[in-house]
């Protein structure tokens, strides 16, 4: 029987969320083509998962090793590296994480598969494997297919799958493993957690958040002067950060927060998915950028296509007035 | 500190009005677009300046394309590049797998302690190739880098992981690592080093100068087609002059409830 795998990925006691969406997009796939879903958990404190990624999974691969971190690239590949040579799954599921683009570019070439990167549908049809990327700042859509097919290798864009509850009670397997006691060329030497410097975006209601169009530092004080009036805090996307115009707690997105406020104002944001997936599941979502075609107007309720310079001050005034 | 820097021109569609799927359906119409460097390669430039002022050696810039992919090398000459070499090859259609085969042949002869490359272009965003080209080469590679601090022998550096999370390892030379926007404030470009840039050769090589051939090189992912994306639920636009829309929007904010 053909078989689909997936490479968990956990850290800090927990599943990562993408590992679960990539699991239940490989459950749907097995049941549509009746193959087997393999889950690989890999790592010191794998086994504590295994009976969670059961319910997806028809089998569960442990592979403990008290001696290998959490998820690490090279360990990873290494054990993937072993069953996808010995299984020859027909499809390889990982998320498209900071974790997978550490380590599914290195498998690939290690077991000469053929990968398809950050996709945002995956589907299979009379056998044959096809993906979709979305390309060029999310405008194109491209679908992609494999002239080398023994075993495909695809990550899944992070919150583009669903992660549908399952009550499957797959098999748990420990399987042997061994693995140097480190990788003497690259040590891991622990976690760092962002600062806080007291601003918590994850706890207001409104907030009005600046992207690259607010185009200099010295503009940010005219977002400010709209969240005074709405009683709003400022957040922001990545390039803010990046510019070091604002501190990186306010980040929100893939890398930052994750916010669900009343009301999101996404102001000069074009909506890289990447910040997307941090905002989307705002109530009201206002989007004020020049760019009419911005992906960020396909989440949004309202939208001003206009300079965001000339809108906001207007619309702090309005505010203002209307409050009496 | 030996460096190499791979950098890549893109298609700027952030702002680009309306892209048109070309003819064959494969492609995006090119015609009207502008051309700039890749948003992480202007971070994987600084990144290996910084090197060349703080511990010496060389500092090489390599790219894949046609003549007009010069200006990005003479951008990484202008921020202090000894070399820079270009493969006159249209690689727009190559996976990133095939690319990875000839930045492979293309680094064979050079010496090198540290190969930087973006965590991925703004064009097809595949965020692979770095890894990939470490992984041909045997050599040890970390992706997202955020932070770089060189050692005796090695590298202390941190990666980005999700939700303000960073992990921190040791890396030994020579190795691979994919550069993440905001590791660094790129510099502007000063004059004296955009007339510097002007008069420096750039180096041109053919696949066959390498090793390679085009027909050489098998793809193991195929191009079905590029289409538009299906629309989303689209936002109610508010029209008007910034005022007239700003007034909308306040009307709209106001019967919500927000204030």
């Amino acid at each position: 029987m053909a078989e689909i795998l997936v490479a968990i990925e956990h850290r800090k006691q927990s599943l990562a969320e993408v590992s679960l969406q990539m699991l239940s997009k490989g459950r749907q796939l097995c049941d549509q083509t009746g193959d087997e879903l393999v889950a690989v958990v890999m790592g010191r404190v794998a086994s504590g998962y295994a009976e969670r990624l059961a319910r997806w999974a028809d089998r569960v691969l442990v592979a403990r090793n008290d001696k290998a971190g959490e998820s690490l690239a090279e360990p990873c590949q290494k054990v993937l590296t072993s069953i996808i040579k010995e299984r020859k799954p027909r499809l390889v599921l990982i998320g498209h994480s900071s974790f997978g683009m550490d380590l599914a570019p290195a498998l690939a070439v290690a077991v000469n598969a053929p990968l398809a990167t950050d996709c945002i549908s995956i589907g299979i049809e009379n056998g044959a494997i096809s993906v979709t990327r979305s390309i060029y700042n999310g405008k194109v859509n491209a679908q992609l297919s494999f002239t080398q097919v023994d075993t495909v290798i695809i990550t899944g864009r992070v919150g583009e799958f669903t992660a549908e509850e399952c009550n499957k009670r797959g098999k748990v397997e420990e399987i042997d493993v061994s693995w140097d006691e480190a990788f003497p060329y690259k040590q891991f030497q622990g976690y760092i957690e962002q600062p806080s410097r007291g601003v918590d975006i994850t706890q207001s209601d409104i907030l009005v958040s600046v992207g690259r169009g607010i185009k200099e530092k010295e503009n940010i004080k005219i977002a400010e002067s709209l969240a005074e009036a709405l009683g709003a805090v400022v957040a922001c996307s990545r390039p803010v950060i990046d510019n070091g115009w604002l501190s990186a707690e306010r980040q929100v997105g893939l890398s930052g927060k994750t916010v669900k406020p009343k009301l999101y104002m996404a102001i000069g944001i074009s909506g890289a998915f990447q910040h997307m997936v941090g905002m989307k599941g705002s109530r009201m979502i206002v989007a004020i950028n020049k760019d009419s075609r911005a992906p960020i107007f396909d989440i949004a309720d309202y939208g001003i296509v206009d300079d965001v310079l000339k809108v906001l001050p207007e619309l702090t005034k309005q505010i203002v007035e209307l409050k009496g | 500190m030996d460096t190499i820097a791979f950098i890549k021109r893109v298609p700027d569609t952030s702002e680009a009005d309306a892209i048109k799927i070309d003819a064959s359906g494969m492609d995006i119409e090119r015609a009207g677009l502008t051309f700039k460097i890749n948003n992480w390669d202007e971070y994987v430039l600084e990144a290996a300046a910084q090197l060349k002022e703080k511990l010496g050696g060389t500092f090489t810039a390599v790219t894949v394309g046609n003549k007009d992919w010069n200006d990005v090398l003479r951008r990484a000459l202008a921020m202090g590049a000894d070399k820079a070499i270009r493969i006159d090859e249209d690689v727009s259609s190559l996976e990133p797998n095939a690319v990875a085969l000839i930045l492979k042949a293309v680094i064979k002869p050079l010496p090198f302690d540290l190969l930087l490359l973006g965590a991925q272009s703004e064009d097809f965003g595949s965020g692979q190739l770095g890894v990939t080209v470490a992984e041909m080469l045997g050599i040890p590679h970390a992706a997202l880098v955020v932070g770089m601090e060189p050692g005796e022998k090695n590298l202390r550096i941190r990666r980005e992981l999700e939700e303000g999370t960073l992990e921190s390892y040791t890396i030994e030379l020579p190795a691979l690592l994919t550069i993440q926007t905001g590791i660094n404030q790129p510099r502007y470009i000063s004059l004296s080093g955009i007339r510097r840039a002007t008069k420096m050769e750039i180096q041109v090589l053919s696949l066959g100068d390498i090793g390679l051939s085009r027909e050489g090189i098998i793809p193991k992912l195929k191009l079905e087609k590029m289409e538009l994306p299906p629309k989303g639920k689209k936002a109610e636009l508010l029209s008007g002059s910034p005022g007239e829309s700003a007034a909308k929007l306040a009307k709209i904010l106001q019967s919500a409830g927000i204030f």
